[in-house]
């Protein structure tokens, strides 16, 4: 069974401690969860080792907070984009590689977007991954669109990219759907989202899309889904904030 | 493949060396599974570490993973040619793609890991 939790705005300590808490809680629990969540401030998240100093030299996300993921891959600039944080437990048969949990995910998701008439795909081309920013890579199973009306091509717009953090009895998967151009930054910052290739979906209502993609997704997991009541970072608050120090931590923040 | 060598379940072996001290890698397996690898944090030598603690990172295109020490010890040296040739850890995962070496505080630790036998069995049915 596949716990959900729709949790909110958050500052990005709080999302990364609340982030690889759920992935202590579906290690202890042996089932998978997942939350969804929002930002309560322009943030940008770096990879787990991307250089700090490298973010601070893109004059047009200055203006953002930084933290910094527990997981790899590009900097993903929030706050236009719906977040998503998926725990399995590595005795899952989806927990135990990379590529299959990232692909399960973002598979459904695709599905989801098909049902809305939209030419959504995984990437399959030759990646291109040392940008700075995470919409600005593409790598294999990223999921991407064309806008509407368009035949799709080997450049059409990456609206949701993912990373893991694997840790000793669980993955955590984090990711986010871009909704539309972020404007609390720098144009050498924005990417379209979905909403500004399919201009229709402005009007979607994003727990049901989350809901569609659920049960899609749980029976991807071999179960079903359930709802829970109130915010995962309620409900489980002391092992988030059992964590919330670590990533505060300036030192992390500088790690590199 | 040295007879002697043992794996954890969370896919790092090690080797006893002649004088006392031990060598640490990822199993070839494990590498196959990380997959287009972009970066590798290694462990400062003198470090002290628990078995089962986590003592390096390693990144790959998806996933950031831990490395946990298979035995409680001191890290006596890292090979430091690792990330900036992270293509050794698939072409030679046993030999010049070691990760580190370290000064077990019980040697007898290692009788609680897999032998080859074992590991090949519990990564026998494990999709890469």
């Amino acid at each position: 069974m596949l716990s959900a939790w729709w949790d909110g705005d958050a500052d990005g300590v709080v999302n990364m401690a609340a982030d690889e808490a759920l992935g202590a809680v579906a290690e202890r629990g042996g089932e998978p969860l997942i939350r969804f969540y929002g930002w309560s401030e322009p943030t940008v998240s770096l990879g787990a080792f991307q250089r700090l100093a490298d973010a601070r030299a893109i004059p047009d996300i200055a203006a953002a907070s930084l933290v910094r993921r527990p997981s790899g891959g590009g900097a993903i600039v929030h706050g236009s984009d719906l977040t998503y944080a998926l725990a399995v437990p590595k005795t899952h048969p989806l927990g135990q590689t990379a590529q299959l949990l990232y692909t399960a995910a973002h598979e459904t998701l695709a599905s989801v977007l098909q049902g809305h008439g939209i030419a959504a795909r995984l990437f399959a081309d030759p990646p291109h991954d040392a940008d700075f920013l995470c919409f600005s890579r593409r790598a294999g199973g990223d999921l991407v669109v064309a806008a509407a009306g368009r035949q799709p091509t080997a450049a059409d717009p990456k609206v949701m990219g993912s990373a893991q953090r694997r840790l000793a009895g669980a993955v955590v998967q984090h990711g986010s759907l871009l909704l539309r151009a972020n404007a609390g930054v720098g144009p050498a910052a924005r990417h379209a989202g979905l909403e500004d290739l399919h201009a229709d979906l402005r009007s979607l209502d994003l727990r049901q899309l989350a809901t569609a993609w659920l049960d899609r997704l749980a029976r991807r997991l071999g179960g079903d889904f359930h709802w829970e009541d109130g915010r995962f970072t309620t409900a489980c608050s002391a092992e988030a904030a059992a964590r919330t120090q670590a990533y505060a931590d300036p030192r992390w923040l500088s790690r590199r | 493949m040295a007879a002697e060598m043992k794996f954890a379940k969370t896919h790092e072996w090690i080797r006893p060396e002649a004088d006392g001290l031990a060598t640490v890698g990822i199993s070839a397996y494990a590498v196959e599974a990380l997959t287009d690898l972009v970066f590798m944090q290694l462990p400062a030598v003198g470090k002290r570490v628990k078995a089962g603690e986590s003592f390096g990172e390693i990144e790959s295109v998806k996933a950031v993973s831990d490395l946990y020490a298979p035995v409680s010890g001191e890290i006596v040296a890292v090979n430091t040619a690792l990330p900036g040739q992270l293509d050794l850890l698939g072409k030679d995962p046993y030999g010049s793609g070691w990760v580190m070496q370290i000064r077990p505080d019980d040697p007898a630790e290692m009788s609680a890991l897999l032998d080859q036998t074992a590991y090949d069995a519990s990564v026998k049915n494990t999709p890469h």
